[in-house]
């Protein structure tokens, strides 16, 4: 991996003027990056070259969106979105962190410092936070409280808190709702949809589905109440077997034979349909509903109208798996054996209309274990904010229920990580403690940005946070309201375990992996030679 | 007859550039006020849409997709459905309002051209601009307007970026399965289908010399998978220049060698897929050879254009390509593409060649019986690359468009020696062209299409015509006026199997063989070892052996 780091053109640049290229563009990106972090950071609006706008704050989006040129900037961008792939959140700091540890290094580079002796130290740091970050994880249990906490945290990083705080109630009662006991939460069964409507702040829970399309029949009822769902993967479309070449004739008849063959066979099947459909509502105020994955024809369409059936076609595949969750039933491959325990329930399906889209809503299902979030806004970019900051949210959550666990937010690690490595270091024998060094100054980038994106000085404030930390045996982080020492946990100001311990890990690895580029570019000469 | 519709892809920059040509002389096409209908079912490859404020749109049925940075002015959302919004208004709810606003990338303001046309009093048709200087990416001369769901970007690859080129199969594999891509992407199809009522099949248009090769191959793949019984006529487009076969250094010379043979491995992997998961497949390019490196341009007698010019050889091709597929495209006739296939695939020959005469060559004021009864040249010129398409034992079917019933022959009381001509008997341009071909082929099967709608040429198609035509597109005695800008010209162009695509696939079966794949790390990381490799060359060869027996007919 670490190779493609390198430019082709640049092999010829010597080994330390790779190095010093490699910490500048580290720097650079974090420039960047820097004023995002936190819930007092700075939104973003990125112009795209026609003059596309989107709004965003989070990390990950941004380093997708740049259009990054210089490969070390590019490598420390994959790097982070990796982390928010595996994890969901922790873009920004990962960036920064790799970017301070580079600028740390420099210096002690500069004054004649091995790179390989640095990352040595940097390992034996890495390892020594993970076992800081076991330390103060706090070990949860799994309630309400405890997850509006950790998804607020985090969506207050990225949305206006009045919004933060509606969608990280959204986001909760939804992962409680589908969440069974002992299995461990599967989010797609959460469906995402986004209606380009309204305003955000009409974001809410659907107990239920939510689908992008609607009846394709005008005489199809709007709305029914009371209603069997039928969930089937069956075509019912007439789709020719019979050629229609260039080059062999055939005769209108024997044409007409094939087709009505074809026709009638399809016609069987949505009779089948049909006749379930007598049996059970006739006579009875229930209703009946057909949602297919496969299509359905116009002729289909027109038995199943008449029968005051609504029929979707077209599904999408994951909405299989969720309608059966969602209403009961099963998610049929033919109507061979069709019987009523196959069906699910829903109180009630209706459609809506917006310009040229069709929503179809099932609702009142009885215990759904399959859920929409129906997120609103006005525009395209508001609706892609709010779909990124949803899905981190259920992220959040989801990583909250599988580490049991939350670390106290707000620097509180990183201040005490520090102040553990600091003593930590004069244990360590040989000048690998100044890699031990260098890390334990490079956390801290994280509790001073946010100082000063808060509009606090860096310095003050990592002066107040060290000496509570020594007077304190809690974690201690910064409140950036007013810029004093706090018990994060008194705030409910939580981040989540996976996240720290990810970036722990991934940061030394590419700091290590950049400041190796001497000895990769070595290796990589030699072996020519040889 | 109800229409069956189809959806269009295009992957990669060239597809682009080939599918803005085409689609930018369809829309040229439409007559919204003629009293004679149109011949062609546009239906079949747009769909009508509504925008939230309730206004008609009429948009391509259309999926495309191209890397980050290579829109230029374009909007990827469009503009069609949404006004722009411009960043200055956006709200923007946060702390203070505090926003710092970033440019991403070089901005581009739109050109003259595209500036015309959101200009009611401007009249761009008629107009010359010059986009052989001022087209860099493909929007610029793109006339038609798309719907919002059209545009998918590669958001992990920059267009000409170096560092992190999009250049080997295995990449675009790997990112058809990242859940961000094939989620959305396959979202997208599946609402485009929905709203289909007898929805047959697809237009797949693909790059494949570079990654999306591979990204093309995951789709149609999945395709199969997903809708196993419609049709897919898949378009490789191969450009007839790279740049960096330029070379001034021998630097440069060893780069060009690798990207070449990275080239035929992408090819030779693609062709596998395409082969194995399509209804047909027809190579384009207007280069001869293709590979290893696109060669010669395809001369044409009254075309005058450069091959370096992306802008330039895809315009040919995308005249090819809205002509050949008018067969299942029209009112009149309830061809499809599964009956394409079936035609022209038989004992598994799904590798199609495609061939094309443009302008077809007849004299103004002059008539069908007259051209054919002069002809010295074949009547056809291939766009598929190693394959010359010849006269004997063929499957194929001939599409002719823009002459007129009644310029078939001369009339009776002049038409003199025409007369003793057994051809003077064709009541029709159908009859006098299977006539033609009946007589100029041998063993040979052949269907001929006939379209009386012309094509229409104007800007922004590129005016690479001979300067004998006219401004009808037929042939002239006098050259015409500088000024002057053809309307519309008549063309044939024809899709056709027989034992040449053999030869073509074995040159690629060749050609690829002698690279070894090991040292190419993009493949071997990538998931594609040398049994992978050997696999997709042993499948191009039993191929090829498809195209042997000669006792087809
Ligand atoms: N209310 C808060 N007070 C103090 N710090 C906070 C608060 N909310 C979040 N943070 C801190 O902000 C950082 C996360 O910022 P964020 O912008 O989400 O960046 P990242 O992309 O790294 O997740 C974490 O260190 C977290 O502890
Ligand atoms: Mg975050």
């Amino acid at each position: 991996m670490a190779i493609s780091l390198l430019n082709p053109k640049a092999e010829v640049a010597r080994a330390a003027q790779a190095l010093a290229v490699n910490i500048t563009a580290a720097k650079g990106i974090s420039d960047v990056m820097k004023s995002n972090l936190g819930p007092k950071g700075t939104m973003k609006m990125l112009v795209s070259g026609a003059g596309d706008i989107k709004i965003t704050k989070d990390g990950n989006v941004l380093l997708h969106e740049m259009q990054i040129q210089h490969p070390t900037a590019s490598l420390i961008a994959r790097a982070s979105t990796a982390q928010d792939d595996m994890t969901g959140d922790g873009t920004t700091s990962t960036v920064l962190v790799i970017g301070e540890l580079l600028k740390q290094a420099d210096i002690y580079i500069a004054e004649g410092l091995h790179p390989r002796i640095l990352t040595e130290g940097f390992d034996k740091a890495r390892v020594k936070a993970l076992e800081v970050l076991e330390k103060i994880k706090i070990p949860v249990e799994i309630n309400k409280e405890i997850l509006t906490d950790v998804c607020k945290t985090s969506l207050r990083t990225k949305l206006h808190q009045n919004l933060a705080d509606l969608l990280t109630d959204v986001c909760v009662d939804a992962v409680l709702a589908i969440r069974q006991p002992d299995k461990p939460v599967d989010l797609h069964m959460i469906e995402l949809m986004e209606m380009q409507h309204k305003t955000e702040t009409d974001t809410q829970l659907v107990k239920g589905l939510v689908l992008d399309h609607g009846s394709r029949h005008p005489d199809m009822p709007k709305s029914l109440k009371n209603c069997y769902i039928l969930t089937c993967n069956v075509s019912m479309e007439y789709e020719k077997s019979e050629v229609n070449s260039g080059f062999f004739y055939k005769t209108a008849e024997e044409r007409e034979k094939l087709v009505s063959a074809e026709r009638e066979f399809i016609e069987q099947r949505v009779k089948k349909v049909v006749e379930l459909k007598k049996s059970l509502c006739n006579g009875t105020d229930k209703t009946f509903v057909v949602i297919n994955q496969k299509g359905i024809d116009p002729m289909s369409l027109d038995m199943l109208a008449k029968e005051g059936i609504i029929a979707l076609r077209r599904a999408k595949r994951r909405n299989m798996e969720r309608l059966a969750l969602a209403c009961g039933g099963i998610a049929m491959n033919s109507f061979d054996d069709l019987q009523e325990s196959h069906l699910g329930r829903a109180g009630h399906v209706y459609e809506h209309v917006l310009g040229e889209n069709k929503y179809t809503f099932v609702e009142d299902c009885k215990v759904p274990q399959s859920v929409t979030i129906l997120m609103k806004g006005p525009n395209k970019h508001t609706l892609l904010q709010i779909k990124d900051a949803v899905r981190d949210g259920l992220r959040a959550i989801n990583n909250t229920i599988e580490d049991k666990a939350v670390i106290p937010g707000g620097g509180a690690f990183e201040v005490t990580a520090n102040k553990e490595l600091l003593a930590y270091k004069d244990e360590i024998k040989g000048k690998a403690r100044l890699g031990v060094a260098a890390y334990a100054e490079a956390l801290l980038v994280i509790p001073k940005t946010l100082a000063v994106n808060s509009g606090f000085d860096a310095q003050d404030t990592i002066v107040k946070l060290q000496e509570e930390a020594r007077l304190n045996p809690e974690p201690i982080g910064l409140d950036l309201t007013s810029g004093e020492p706090i018990n994060p946990k008194d705030s409910g100001i939580y981040d989540n375990y996976v996240v720290k311990k990810q970036i722990m890990n991934s940061c030394s690895i590419i700091a290590s992996n950049l400041l190796l580029v001497d000895e990769i570019m070595r290796a990589g000469m030699s072996s020519l030679k040889g | 007859m109800s229409t069956k519709e189809i959806l269009t892809l295009q992957f990669g920059h060239y597809s682009n550039f080939v599918g803005t040509h085409w689609w930018n002389l369809q829309d040229l096409s439409f007559q919204y006020n003629s009293s004679i209908p149109s011949e062609i079912n546009h239906d079949v490859l747009y769909r009508e849409g509504r925008t939230n404020k309730g206004e008609v749109t009429f948009t391509p049925r259309l999926l495309l997709v191209d890397l980050k940075g290579s829109l230029g002015s374009l909007s990827e959302e469009c503009d069609l459905y949404e006004p722009k919004i411009d960043p200055s208004k956006a709200q923007i709810n946060w702390h203070n309002n505090q926003v710092q606003v970033q440019q991403v990338g070089p901005s581009h303001s739109k050109n003259q051209f595209q500036q015309d046309l959101n200009d009611p009093n401007k009249c761009v048709l008629e107009q010359s601009y010059d986009f052989e200087k001022t087209t860099k990416v493909w929007s610029d001369f793109l006339y038609s307007r798309f719907h919002p769901r059209t545009i998918e970007t590669i958001k992990e690859y920059q267009y000409c970026n170096e560092n992190t080129p999009f250049d080997a199969f295995p990449l675009g594999s790997a990112l058809w399965k990242t859940s961000q891509f094939i989620d959305d992407f396959s979202d997208k199809i599946r609402s485009y289908i929905e709203e289909c009522d007898h929805f047959q099949g697809f237009h797949f248009l693909t790059d494949c010399t570079n990654a999306f090769s591979g990204l093309s191959s995951s789709c149609l793949e999945f395709i199969r998978d997903e809708y196993d019984r419609k049709s897919v006529l898949v378009l490789p487009v191969i450009p007839s220049y790279f740049s960096d076969n330029l070379i001034s250094n021998d630097n440069e010379k060893s780069q060009s060698l690798i990207n070449d043979s990275v080239r035929v491995i992408n090819l030779a992997l693609g062709f596998n897929q395409f082969n194995t998961n399509s209804s047909l497949f027809v190579p384009l390019s207007v280069g001869c050879k293709g590979w290893r490196q696109p060669g010669p341009k395809r001369v044409f007698k009254n075309l005058e254009y450069d091959n370096k010019m992306a802008y330039h050889s895809s315009a040919i091709l995308a005249a090819a390509l809205d002509t050949f597929t008018l067969k299942h495209r029209l009112k009149s006739s309830a061809f499809t593409l599964s009956d394409l296939g079936a035609d022209l695939t038989r004992s598994g020959r799904k590798a199609v060649a495609a061939s094309i005469n443009m302008p077809f060559p007849m004299k103004e004021n002059s008539d069908l019986l007259e051209c054919l009864d002069n002809y010295q040249e074949p009547l056809y010129h291939s766009i598929t690359p190693n394959c010359d398409i010849g006269s004997r034992r063929l499957m194929q079917h001939i599409t002719i468009r823009g002459i007129k019933e009644g310029q078939l022959k001369k009339p009776l009381d002049k038409a003199q020696k025409q007369r003793e001509l057994p051809a003077y008997r064709a009541n029709s341009i159908q009859e006098m062209m299977a006539l033609y071909l009946a007589y100029t082929t041998d063993a040979t099967a052949n269907n001929v299409t006939v379209v009386q709608e012309a094509l229409n040429v104007k800007s922004p198609f590129p005016q690479i015509f001979a300067k004998n035509i006219g401004k009808n597109g037929f042939i002239s005695d006098h050259n015409r006026l500088s000024e002057t800008r053809i309307d519309s010209i008549p063309l044939l162009a024809g899709l056709h199997s027989g034992s040449e695509i053999g030869e073509m696939l074995e040159s690629l079966h060749t050609e690829a063989r002698k690279i070894k794949i090991n040292r190419f790390h993009q493949f071997a990381g990538g998931d594609i070892d040398r049994d992978d490799y050997e696999e997709c060359l042993d499948n191009i060869f039993t191929l090829r052996e498809n195209y042997e027996d000669s006792y087809l007919i």
